[in-house]
């Protein structure tokens, strides 16, 4: 173990010496009066990053310097200038990202710490809002829990993907190895469309064909059921589905397609027993991708939902429908003040990290196939 | 692909015969039973009314009890040697596992409610109806495995709805704490949808004489009708806003001179020769026709401003991604925060753009935040797309502008850049449509009130000032709440009743609403597409 942990000190030491020693010859190589604006550039950035986040209205000085100090370089020192900003650019989507996580986790706390309970004598911080199923937020006494909405998201997310996935991997296959040139010029921008239309005009539609349609039709009690939830944001999620399992089967060498025709083989028969086992993990990445979409879908479930955060009765009864983790955000974000603002950035959290596992699980299974089928990753 | 398997098809099939002829039919008839499944789904067809003279669930019982005798008669009739086939020895576990799925709910409910077992016996005989299905399956050769299950399966559900063991009035009521009943006005019509895909199915591949053909043949006819139903799902989509909209839209439509709103064009003062009230007007008492103009301006500001944020950020991250930095931790990191940013939900984004905006912008929802929080989902997007784009400029080019001796930031200027153009801007355009429809961000962090006022239009270019105190700079029109269509449309829905004292027709102002909305993502999406096949065209041609 020790040996381990020396080897990789070793070599975080050397990566930061190799950049230690690029920065140095970056340093050398570049003019003097370069390397100053660009420090001017970089120093004065962070000041403004630094204002904003204190909520300075001094914020605006630091971003002129930046702005002059830029300018200034374009015009004196382009070629540094350009890569210096092009690199503050790339390190935005980090730092968004990572301001995503402090700020949502950060509101979060305080409900987390009122809802600890108690296990062996030991108190864990926002473990009851996962051990029983009331929400109240109205009436003593005051209960956050996360269960209806969970119960909500994981029904909703099962029917979507039962309709996303089988139906987004057989039109994925049609795009890219069935369809003549033609067809596939009228079908995939058709699929791009679908992906286009507003999840409230899905929700809008289903508020006010679907639902009252599903209520006669299986004798409920009022409008909104996960099922057709379900089905309507598995709808919702099929272009994604088509879209990245279409690139995962295209990205089969057509040599290995080529080959098994060679030997006698239908179409469908080189599909099932070469095309899609050596697209498989991408196609799974397809799916997965798929399902963080359904998971996220707001607001479709929103309109279509009860708005009652309680479990179904029984647990499997799909024909009602109460709240998922996306809508009781949507819904209650208005009235919501204190404690109950910050229930609901534990909502979000569930879902961003949920999401997150599944985007960076998706694309380290492409990365794999990608790396087994011998492309460039 | 296709040319070939029509070519070999020829090669291998035998002459056509009256036996591939039933088959066609049969494959015909299921095609008619999906579509009288689909239209009575909807209640386009009456379960009760009568279609051609005779009752509509007793057609339904009839044709599937035909559909189901045809299929059986093609698979005995290969396994006696009277049709000449090429069937394998097993019809697959695949095969074994889709017929399975039907037999054992039939099995499980017959036996738990019909024959009133319980739920333990229920499952039980499901699992052992099933499994003889499996059996029955897998086990014979292809030829009957294929059809008869199947088969089967299709005459008892034509002879349940011929015999009336359900009819239109029944119902099982699943005595659960919250009250659902499936009713025999869902139960037929998703009966015979099913029946017919598995009907289809098995004829179409007792159409290409079962054997791998047979099996190409009842995959092909799935697929293509897959891809059908996502197209004809997608139009008719399109077509019901539309119809139900174009009312709302064109209520109080003038059409002559000086009949429309002043309006400036390059400094003269000009009335235009239309007038469209729902697109020109806001709400106000004294309207005679009230209209989302504040909305459309709102949702146009909202979409600049995006674009103006991400669009420099992403083509920046992307050539810093893909031109300086060479592969490794850091653009992995980068790589990894941009698919986790495309892909995280879009209220979270609301969540956060309301933590962390909407205090650093005078403590309400404002314009600027939505703009912000906009930006930003339209960020990774951008970078992902122009990455493409530019990782698809080929390296001859890059070599041939450093082999004369130009330094790098001047390749990328005048090489890569131009060259990534077309790529870069479809992108942008497609992803400029799918944030124009986002609600989910813009509730928490922009959105005001259900109906604004013609009067309260944003008017962000008038809206700078000069201060004398910091910022220096403030533009009163950023920082106010507006509204945009998707809001808008959210805003009348959860309205609900008390919206009618505002509008004359509440409903016919909804749909006029989504129609607007559906019409400006899809322009954007039609632009897109557009500009994509037009730069297609023109690299083929050059």
């Amino acid at each position: 173990m020790a040996q381990v942990t020396d080897s990789r000190d070793g070599r975080i030491r050397g990566a930061i010496g190799e950049q230690v020693r690029r920065t140095k010859r970056f340093a050398d190589e570049t003019e003097t009066a370069a390397l100053a604006i660009i420090s001017v550039m970089a120093v004065s950035l962070l000041g403004a990053l630094v204002g904003f986040l204190a909520v300075s209205n001094w914020t605006v000085l630091p971003f002129v310097a930046f702005l002059g100090s830029s300018a200034i370089g374009w015009v004196r020192y382009q070629e540094e200038t350009a890569y210096t900003i092009a690199l503050m650019m790339t390190a935005s989507t980090i730092l968004i990202l990572g301001l995503i996580i402090v700020f949502i986790f950060r509101e979060s706390i305080p409900v987390i710490r009122y809802e600890s309970a108690t296990v062996f004598g030991v108190s864990v911080p926002g473990l009851r809002m996962f051990i029983q199923p009331n929400w109240d937020a109205v009436s003593p006494p005051i209960r956050y829990s996360m269960v209806p909405m969970i119960h909500g998201t994981v029904m909703v997310t099962l029917i979507a993907s039962a309709v996303a996935a089988p139906l987004g991997v057989s039109a994925a296959l049609f795009l890219s190895e069935i369809a003549p040139a033609t067809v596939r010029e009228v079908v995939k921008p058709g699929v791009e469309i679908l992906a286009g239309i507003p999840s409230i005009v899905y929700g809008f539609i289903g508020f006010t064909v679907l639902g009252p349609w599903a209520s006669d039709q299986f004798q409920t009690t009022g409008q909104g059921s996960y099922l057709f939830v379900g089905i309507v944001v598995g709808l919702m999620a099929l272009p994604t589905v088509v879209s990245v399992a279409e690139d995962a089967l295209s990205s089969v060498p057509e040599s290995m397609k080529s080959g098994s025709l060679a030997m006698g083989t239908t179409d469908w028969q080189t599909m099932t027993s070469i095309t899609l086992p050596a697209a498989f993990s991408g196609v799974s990445a397809a799916v997965l991708l798929g399902v963080g979409r359904a998971i996220g879908e707001t607001m479709a479930a929103t309109v279509m939902l009860r708005g009652v955060p309680r479990l179904t009765d029984p647990l499997v009864n799909v024909f009602y429908g109460q709240e998922t983790l996306t809508s009781i955000i949507a819904r209650n974000y208005g009235e919501a003040d204190g404690l109950q603002m910050d229930a609901l950035f534990v909502a979000g959290v569930i879902l961003f990290v949920t999401v997150l596992v599944i985007s960076i699980g998706a694309q380290y299974i492409e990365w794999r196939m990608h790396k087994r089928l011998g492309g460039e990753v | 692909m296709a040319g070939a398997s029509e070519t070999d098809a020829k090669l291998v099939e035998s002459e056509t015969t009256e036996t591939d002829a039933v088959a066609g039919v049969a494959v015909g008839l299921s095609a008619v039973l999906f579509a009288l499944a689909v239209t009575a789904l909807f209640e386009r067809v009456s379960l009760t009314g009568s279609l051609f003279g005779v009752g509509t669930v007793t057609l339904l019982g009839g044709l599937l009890t035909a559909l189901g005798v045809a299929v059986i008669a093609f698979g005995a009739g290969s396994r006696l040697g009277y049709v000449e086939t090429d069937p394998d020895p097993s019809a697959g576990l695949v095969a074994g596992f889709g017929a399975a799925v039907p037999w054992v709910l039939i099995g499980g409910s017959v036996a738990s409610q019909t024959l009133g077992l319980g739920t333990g016996v229920g499952v039980v005989a499901g699992v052992a109806v099933g499994a003889v299905a499996f059996a029955l399956t897998v086990l014979p050769r292809e030829d009957v495995g294929s059809t008869l299950p199947l088969g089967a399966l299709l005459v008892l559900t034509g002879l349940v709805f011929l015999t009336g063991v359900i009819d239109p009035a029944w119902a099982w009521e699943l005595d659960w704490e919250q009250q659902a009943a499936i009713t025999a006005e869902f139960l037929i019509p998703a009966a015979t949808l099913f029946a017919a895909l598995y009907g289809g199915w098995a004829s179409a591949k007792a159409y290409g004489g079962f054997g791998a053909r047979g099996r190409h043949m009842g995959a092909y006819v799935l697929v293509y009708l897959n891809a059908l139903s996502i197209v004809a799902f997608l139009c008719i989509l399109v077509a019901y806003v539309v119809v139900q909209g174009v009312p709302g839209l064109l209520t109080g439509v003038d059409v002559g001179l000086g009949t429309g709103p002043e309006t400036t064009i390059l400094g003269v003062s000009v009335a235009l020769p239309v007038s469209v009230p729902f697109v020109m007007n806001g709400v106000a008492l004294l309207n005679d026709f009230q209209g989302v103009l504040p909305a459309i301006v709102g949702t146009f500001w909202l979409v600049i401003g995006a674009v103006l944020l991400a669009v420099p950020l992403g083509v920046g991250a992307a050539v810093f991604l893909t031109e300086y930095a060479e592969r490794g931790r850091f653009t992995q990191v980068v790589e990894v925060a941009t698919n986790g940013l495309w892909s995280t939900p879009s209220i979270v984004f609301g969540l956060f753009g309301f933590a962390f905006l909407i205090p650093r912008f005078g403590n309400g929802k404002s314009l600027l935040s939505g703009m912000i929080t906009l930006g930003f989902m339209l960020l990774p997007l951008v970078v992902i797309t122009s990455r493409e784009a530019m990782l698809s400029v080929p390296d001859e080019y890059r070599d041939a502008s450093a082999a004369l001796g130009v330094s790098k930031w001047q390749t990328i200027r005048s090489v890569v850049l131009p060259a990534a153009l077309p790529g870069v801007v479809t992108g942008v355009i497609l992803g400029v449509g799918r944030i124009a429809g986002e609600t989910a961000p813009i509730l928490l962090t922009m959105a005001g009130g259900t109906f604004l006022p013609g009067s309260q239009t944003v008017d962000v270019i008038g809206g700078f000032q000069f201060t004398a105190t910091p910022p220096f700079v403030a533009n009163p029109a950023l920082l106010e709440a507006t509204s945009a269509l998707p809001y808008q449309l959210f805003a009348l829905i959860t309205a609900g009743v008390g919206l009618g004292s505002n509008v004359g027709d509440p409903d016919a102002f909804r749909w006029a609403t989504a129609l607007i909305l559906l019409m400006v993502v899809l322009s954007f999406y039609a632009i897109g597409i557009a500009t994509r096949y037009y730069f297609r065209r023109r690299l083929k041609h050059t």
